[in-house]
Parts: C-alpha cells; structure tokens; sequence
C-alpha cells in the first residue's frame, strides 16, 4: 500500500529542439513514439524554447513531474534549462552517447528518411522507455505536488478541439473545451464581458483573420452560449 | 565571402506535440537543402534561447527569418528578446487556416496536404531570401 502510495503517476520528457542537427530530429521523434505508442499513458512532454523563455506552465509542469531530459548534442540545452529553473532532473539522455557513430547516417529532414532512421529512432525510444519504467518502478517524486489546474504548453501536449460555426463553416479551435471549463468555472456568462476573452484565446490557437474577428467573436459566443446549456 | 555577406537565418519552431512544428521544421530544412542552399542558414532555437555564444552572434549579424507553430511564436519573440532581426514571420497555423479542409498530418508524419503546406511556406522563405539578396545587390 505505501508502496502504491509513492508512485509517481507521469514522467516528464524534455525534448532537445536541435533543428540543425539529425540528433535533434531523432530525439523528437523517439519522444513522439514514447507518447504515441511505448508509454502513452506514463509520459508527458513539454516545449524546451517556452520552457527556458519563463513560461509558468512550462516550468510548473518540470517541478510537478520527475523529468527526463533528451539532448541531442553534448551542448545538452534541455537539461541546462530543466536544472535551471525546473530543478533537478530524473535522467538525462544524450542521443549522440546512445548512438555514437550511427547517427552519422541519419537525416534531419523527413524526406530523407531511411531504415537507419527508423532504427535510430527505436534504440532512443526505448532507452527512454526504460528510464521511465526504472522511475516508475523506483516511485520518483516530482519536486512539488501536481497542480491540475496548470497551463501546459499547446504545441508540446494535444489538446481537445472544440468547433465553431463561421459563415455557415464548422472550424476547430484548438483547447476550445479547456477555455469554455475555465470561464464556466469563473462564473463568465455568454455576453460581452466573455467576448474579448474568447477571441483573444482563441487567436492563440488558430489564426484568425483581423477581418474575420467579428465573426468569429460571435460563433464562440453562440458556442459558449450552447456550453452553459443555452 | 559572398556567401557569408548574403547569409539569412531561418529559425523553425521546435514544437513537439502537433504538426505545426514538424511543418515548420520541414519547411525550414527544404529551404536551406533545396531552395535557398547558398544563402540560408538555419539555427537552433534552444541555442539561441540558452545563449549559446555563437548562435547570439549569428542571430545578432544576420537577418531571421522564422517559422513558429502557433500563436505563441516563440521563434520570433526569442530572436527578438535576443537582439536580432527578424526579416520575416511566418506562422504555420496561419498557413494552414487559409485553406480550411487541409488534412496536415500529426506531429510524427505529414499527408500530401501537409508537404503541400510545407512547400509553399519553403518557397514564401526562399523568395524572402531572394528579395532581400536582391536589395543587397542593388543598394
């Protein structure tokens, strides 16, 4: 029972965005197949660059989770800027260490794509699936308590779509369901006082059109509207 | 030395979660690969943001082009926190709404809609590149 009491119930991974190097992309894609496919349901990742510029959620989530951080170079940015300001982290992987020379057949780009990607890819995978299974098993604990009302980064976490009608077109806006929660958890009824909340939000999103604002600010209204159960 | 005073960076959005960022990604690495190979250079975003010495001074020589995901546009907003010059600001969602039924992909593989996407960005970049070249040349 103490035992299933320290479990921890996510890790955190870090991805490396190295855009110039092939180790970067290997690192993004081996974290997208744990998500997708190895530990869906024990990780969670968020976005490095938001993380370092000082975004709150970015950094709340590294101090609420154990944290794997996943570099591709020696210059290790996920690490430095997870120990900086989200505290220790769990594990840190280095792509280059894991592969050594096998990286040097590998692209960065998709269209260049080949079996030696594929494998790269796997061996990283699931030398961070191992690491994850180690810390859960182990019931490591994130630095503080998990707050469930924290933002996470949109780019990093899928979140749920909501749609909209504009112009007689059903659009998807992106977190729609998590704004709506939030505004009828503040009480904001579907009025004008909610309208420049709304669109704001949603421009964060998806972009909207500055011609198209007004329409939009309507149909998330009426959206709204519908949410509170007309 | 030609190359050099011509050089424009380009810097992509590193989201991980959706195919915004992979977009973003694929464009930039089709502009610096095919389209604009002599002139265009790309940098990490993590490197500038963690204040890696020499992608300050690449940042802060060179114009930058960049590519974000989302609205939150980390790439633009970083390289000017940095100091640098941001040429040019494309947005991938912004691409990607002006035709509505596209199918992109998720954030591992891109459809033929995605590609699609991902050119036009590249080649929007590639003329950037050009025009600015072009400027140079001139003045």
């Amino acid at each position: 029972m103490a035992a299933e009491m320290n479990k921890t119930t996510k890790v955190g991974i870090i991805s490396c965005s190295g855009e110039e190097i092939a180790e970067g992309t290997i690192s993004r894609n081996a974290v997208r197949r744990v998500l997708e496919s190895l530990r869906p349901h024990d990780a969670v990742t968020l976005c490095l660059p938001l993380f370092l510029a000082g975004n709150e959620g970015e950094r709340n989530f590294a101090r609420t989770h154990p944290t794997i951080t996943i570099d591709g170079c020696d210059k290790q940015c996920a690490r430095w800027g997870t120990e900086k300001h989200g505290g220790p982290v769990a594990c840190s992987l280095v792509v280059s260490d894991i592969l050594g020379d096998q990286a040097a057949s590998c692209s960065r780009s998709l269209r260049h794509r080949t079996q030696a990607d594929a494998q790269a890819v796997a061996i990283v995978a699931e030398r961070i699936a191992a690491e994850i299974d180690a810390l859960m098993s182990e019931g490591a604990q994130p630095e503080m308590p998990e707050d469930p009302s924290a933002d996470v980064c949109a780019c990093m976490k899928p979140v749920n779509t909501g749609l909209v009608t504009v112009k007689g077109q059903q659009v998807e806006i992106p977190a729609l369901p998590l704004v709506f929660a939030e505004y009828a958890k503040q009480g904001l009824r579907a009025d004008d006082a909610a309208a420049a909340g709304l669109i704001a939000k949603a421009k964060v999103f998806r972009y909207i059109a500055p011609e198209e604002e007004d329409e939009y600010t309507k149909a998330l209204l009426e959206a709204y509207r519908v949410y509170l159960g007309g | 030395m030609e190359k050099e005073r011509d050089t424009v960076l380009v810097m992509p959005c590193s989201g991980v979660g959706k195919v915004h960022g992979l977009i973003s990604r694929e464009a930039a690495y089709l502009a610096v690969d095919e389209l604009a190979p002599r002139t265009l250079d790309l940098v990490c975003l993590a490197l500038l943001v963690r204040e890696d010495e020499e992608t300050l001074a690449k940042v802060k020589a060179y114009p930058c082009i960049t590519i974000d995901g989302c609205g939150k546009a980390c790439a633009q907003k970083n390289v000017e926190i940095a100091g640098g010059q941001v040429a040019t600001a494309f947005q991938v969602a912004k691409a990607l709404s002006k035709q509505r039924a596209t199918q992109p992909g998720t954030g591992s593989e891109l459809t033929e809609d995605g590609w699609m996407v991902t050119r036009e960005i590249a080649e929007a970049v590639a003329e950037e590149v050009d025009r600015r070249c072009a400027y140079k040349e001139v003045t």
